[in-house]
């Protein structure tokens, strides 16, 4: 992130310079104040939905959910860490279920138990499985073709359905295709260092 | 699907009440955790949100679109869409106003309206995501990751346009 951040940064500044100097403290305080009002929004996601899911382990409701997909999670994320594996799978339900704003709070607690194992490896593969993430139907997209005054505003929900699918899979299979070779060739600098 | 959230409170709230758990302490120690959990996001949001305005406002978004159109329309994806898929990684709410611009501009049922919106429906804020998902993490330089994903979702969108032609 640094790497990046440095060099949109400073490229921005030095195009800002020649052509709109004037913009550039603007631009920024506008950044900020975006940054604000998305952590609002946030926060009445989050009060809502980690406030039910509280309620939900109170009453032992996910240890089941987690039940159902103990073995499939152990298999693809290698993980022994039965608190992780419990929020991994309240995520992955959750974001079948169409509720991203629910699944959110149960990656981040995800990720921070894994952190704890220094998993890596689950960590990225679960941020890879979120951000491609499969969404049933997207209501936003449908929603402004309606008011556009499209025929068949639900056309695209098919096709759409199949890219985040296509996404999603390609994310997971590149993943492990790429952490598999870089294991090998650090089982191999072992062996030649040895 | 505008079921789905009312019934699993339901659901959640019938349990709790068998179970006999207290749902206002439950509800409000969540609610909790939630403050705790935005604020340590505001200072690393606000890194990102203002890199990714400098990179609109300076019109470094408009100049790398252009280079990348192409090799894009090489693929078979329209040039008109490359600053959607461009900003689509960076900011939810700019790539949603430049959308319905594309709506509006070439008409919702056109073949680069449709592209534009199955291209929407089928990608995320990367950028974004990968600072709330390691915001606790001590390693947050996830360079692989955030480029499988950007590959991922170029696959994707070949195949979204793809899709819009035969479909």
């Amino acid at each position: 992130m640094n790497l990046i951040f440095t060099a949109v940064f400073a490229l921005s500044a030095v195009v800002m310079l020649i052509n709109a100097p004037s913009d550039f403290l603007p631009a920024m305080l506008d950044g900020g104040l975006n940054a604000a009002k998305c952590c609002l929004t946030l926060f009445c996601i989050y009060i809502v939905w980690m406030g039910i899911s509280a309620v939900a382990e109170d009453c032992r409701l996910t240890q089941k959910a987690a039940k159902l997909l103990y073995r499939p999670c152990k298999k693809l994320f290698k993980t022994e860490n039965s608190a992780a594996i419990e929020s991994i799978s309240m995520n992955l339900s959750c974001n079948l279920l169409g509720i991203g704003g629910a699944a959110t709070p149960y990656g981040v607690k995800a990720v921070n138990a894994l952190e704890k194992d220094g998993n890596e490896f689950a960590q990225n593969l679960l941020f890879i499985i979120n951000a491609t993430s499969v969404q049933l139907i997207p209501t936003t997209v449908i929603t402004l073709r309606a008011a556009a005054g499209s025929a068949a505003a639900h056309d695209i929900a098919l096709p759409s359905l199949i890219a985040t699918a296509v996404s999603t899979f390609t994310g997971v299979a590149l993943y492990i295709l790429v952490s598999k070779i870089k294991f090998k060739r650090a089982v191999k600098r072992k062996k030649c260092s040895t | 699907m505008q079921y789905v959230i009312p019934a699993v409170f339901i659901l959640v709230f019938i349990v709790a009440a068998f179970k006999r758990v207290n749902v206002f302490s439950s509800f409000s120690r969540g609610a909790g955790e939630a403050v705790k959990f935005v604020f340590s996001l505001l200072p690393l949001l606000a890194c990102t949100f203002i890199m990714c305005e400098l990179f609109e406002r300076s019109h470094l978004s408009d100049a790398l679109s252009k280079a990348l159109s192409p090799a894009l329309s090489f693929f078979g994806v329209p040039s008109e869409l490359s600053k959607l898929i461009l900003i689509k990684p960076f900011s939810g709410s700019g790539s949603l106003a430049y959308l319905s611009r594309i709506i509006s501009d070439y008409g919702a049922d056109s073949y680069i309206g449709r592209c534009a919106c199955v291209l929407y429906g089928s990608s995320e804020t990367v950028f974004y995501i990968s600072v709330v998902y390691f915001a606790k993490c001590k390693n947050k330089r996830r360079i692989l990751p955030i480029i499988v994903i950007l590959a991922a979702t170029l696959i994707s969108t070949i195949t979204a346009c793809l899709l819009c032609r035969i479909m």
